[in-house]
């Protein structure tokens, strides 16, 4: 394990000493530079190798279900979910070919994050989330056929600022098919937002 | 003082026949001072294990694990120059910015603190003080090493005139003497011409003085005396995050000619200006180890590349990565270095595999702190086109945000384990 935990980050942002974790003691399978590895091998500078993110802020795109990962990619690419750093990577995602390259991210397992919370707040977070439940299900895996991505195991803080940008409308503006979910997040209190996270970040 | 390598030696010699008789007299008077790993694997050496070399090596053992890599960096640890300017601010620790190298040593890096001396591209060998390393492809990331010359009085001083432009004790040093200047003092800051390591660098620093400053010592000042004709990066968002800061007196194109730390006064073009604490960040260029290696062009400062493979133009199988290269249209960065340390391991990787080399473009993302709770960013995505590097798309936040803080730590989070991890 890290010799000082990720998990002092929100609060303590600024106090918080993130040491990278070492290297897990087995020998991983050579990643094949051949193929759409060597492409998004950058990716890692945020989103960590394969995609499993360790850092609170950025999400874990392992795993992704396809479709919502290239409904994404292309939601950001033309500015519909604006974003200053996803904006003109997207484009660069499609230059190298969204097919692949969200394939690529799918066929990775997905790790959890490794991010500690606070079990009380996960206790408030479960109670909190029975009308989240209605789409993203008793698991928060969501329903890929639907469009509805899973929220199971994604960093608290990548969790809890989608919430501040769905509740703002900052997060794909306008856009019809969100509204029910805004006018949702508009009722639930800005207070609850980190139990929420918190609780979603502990599914699997 | 300029290393004599087997290449500039050779040239030396001039008639090749000569040279090739030479050499033999060489390698045999080497033969006390041989081979100090030998290996039957092939071998990627790396040279400088900071963003571009640590990464490089590590992604070279996760391409093809049979591949021996050996990493040269004198250092015992990795000081990440991203966020150090928060130390000077009293916001961080060095040491939560610091990092050893057991990382890439679980992952089969040989992580060797030594320095290498020479480059033999010819013979395909690194000098080292205690003998040599083959390799069969070499990644080089020297990193900046800085052009005393161009401020007059600085090579005498370059030990107590302060760049704290590679994060370590000059940081702290620093730090500390910030910590101690009186209130009313002026900290003159000197930012260097253009190409320097990191371009917001310098003002992102100038808004950490600035709020530590303002905070702590509300008389004193903040000096910039930049060489440059506008802020080089992030113009606009700087610009108003400054608003904040009326402590900052910015002079644009007032290049530092010479300092007389006896004095404590800098000189430019216009005027001679005294200080109670001094930052001077010298003008830059590759690291030493690429200037002895010849490895810099015609300007003698820059290493120009291979898009595709950062293979150099003047030294086949040698691959430079990191600030000191030239050429393709992306910042002296962090993200940038560790993105070229992927791509040349994935260039080594395929080309000592007898693969095609593929074509991938590298990224940008650098975020930089303006107060204690607020950073800005600018994003750059690229791609190959034709063999070359072009830029998609620069996009800068639209303004100053906590939000973009905690993606400023979450990218440290992420990278820092990439780097290192």
């Amino acid at each position: 394990m890290p010799r000082a935990h990720i998990a002092a980050v929100g609060a303590a942002l600024l106090a918080a000493a993130s040491a990278p974790p070492p290297a897990s003691a087995q020998t991983p399978a050579p990643m094949p530079y051949e193929t759409t590895v060597a492409r998004v091998v950058t990716c890692a500078a945020c989103h960590g190798v394969n995609g499993n993110s360790k850092s609170d802020a950025m999400p874990i795109i392992a795993g992704m279900d396809v479709g919502y990962f290239k409904k994404q990619v292309q939601a950001y690419a033309a500015n519909a979910r604006p974003s200053p750093e996803m904006g003109p990577y997207a484009k660069q995602i499609l230059d190298i070919g969204l097919d692949a390259v969200a394939g690529h991210f799918a066929a990775q397992r997905m790790e959890p994050t490794p991010l500690k919370v606070d079990a009380a707040a996960v206790q408030r977070g479960r109670a909190a989330a029975a009308p989240c439940v209605v789409c993203h299900g008793a698991n928060g895996k969501g329903d890929p056929a639907k469009g509805i991505p899973s929220l199971a195991g994604q960093p608290p803080g990548y969790l809890r600022d989608q919430i501040r940008l769905f509740r703002q409308d900052a997060r794909n503006p306008g856009d019809a098919a969100l509204a029910a979910l805004k006018a949702l997040m508009k009722t639930l209190p800005e207070a609850q937002d980190a139990d929420l996270a918190a609780y979603y970040s502990t599914l699997r | 003082m300029r290393k004599l390598t087997r290449r500039t030696f050779l040239r030396a010699s001039g008639a090749g026949a000569v040279g090739a008789a030479l050499a033999g007299g060489l390698a045999g008077c080497a033969s006390t001072m041989g081979e100090t790993q030998p290996t039957s694997r092939r071998r990627v050496v790396v040279i400088g294990g900071g963003w571009g070399g640590a990464t490089a090596a590590k992604y070279v053992r996760l391409g093809d694990p049979r591949i021996d890599v050996v990493l040269l960096e004198p250092n015992r640890q990795f000081i990440s120059c991203p966020f150090s300017n928060l130390v000077l601010a009293g916001l961080r620790s060095l040491d939560s910015l610091s990092f050893g190298y057991d990382g890439l040593r679980q992952r089969g890096v040989t992580v060797r603190h030594e320095t290498a001396l020479a480059i033999e591209p010819d013979t395909k060998r690194v000098r080292l003080a205690s003998g040599y390393l083959a390799y069969d492809r070499l990644i080089v990331s020297p990193g900046v090493d800085f052009l005393w010359d161009q401020v007059e009085g600085l090579p005498a001083a370059r030990d107590t005139v302060l760049h704290a432009w590679k994060a370590g004790p000059q940081t702290v040093e620093l730090a500390r003497q910030i910590q101690a200047m009186p209130d009313g003092g002026v900290f003159v800051l000197t930012v260097p011409p253009v190409a320097y390591r990191c371009p917001p660098g310098p003002y992102e620093r100038i808004s950490m003085v600035a709020w530590y400053l303002k905070a702590q010592k509300p008389r004193a000042k903040v000096l910039v005396l930049d060489a440059n004709p506008n802020i080089v990066s992030k113009t606009a968002l700087f610009r108003e995050a400054w608003k904040a800061y009326p402590n900052i007196e910015y002079r644009a194109t007032n290049r530092v000619i010479a300092v007389d730390p006896g004095a404590k006064a800098v000189r430019t073009e216009f005027d001679r200006i005294t200080y109670d604490v001094l930052n001077l960040i010298p003008p830059q260029r590759a690291g030493q180890i690429a200037v002895d290696a010849d490895l810099v062009g015609a300007d003698k400062r820059w290493c120009e590349v291979s898009h595709v493979t950062y293979e150099s133009v003047k030294a086949p199988g040698v691959h430079v990565v990191g600030d000191a290269t030239t050429g393709l249209p992306v910042p002296k960065s962090g993200n940038v270095a560790n993105n070229m340390g992927k791509i040349a391991a994935i260039a080594a990787v395929s080309l000592l595999n007898d693969k095609p080399v593929p074509s991938v473009a590298p990224g940008n993302t650098c975020y930089s702190w303006v107060s204690d709770r607020e950073a800005i960013a600018v994003v750059n995505a690229y791609k190959i086109e034709n063999g070359k590097v072009v830029q998609i798309e620069q996009r800068l936040t639209p303004a100053q945000s906590p939000a973009v803080a905690a993606r400023a730590v979450g990218w440290t989070q992420s990278i820092w384990q990439d780097v290192v991890g």
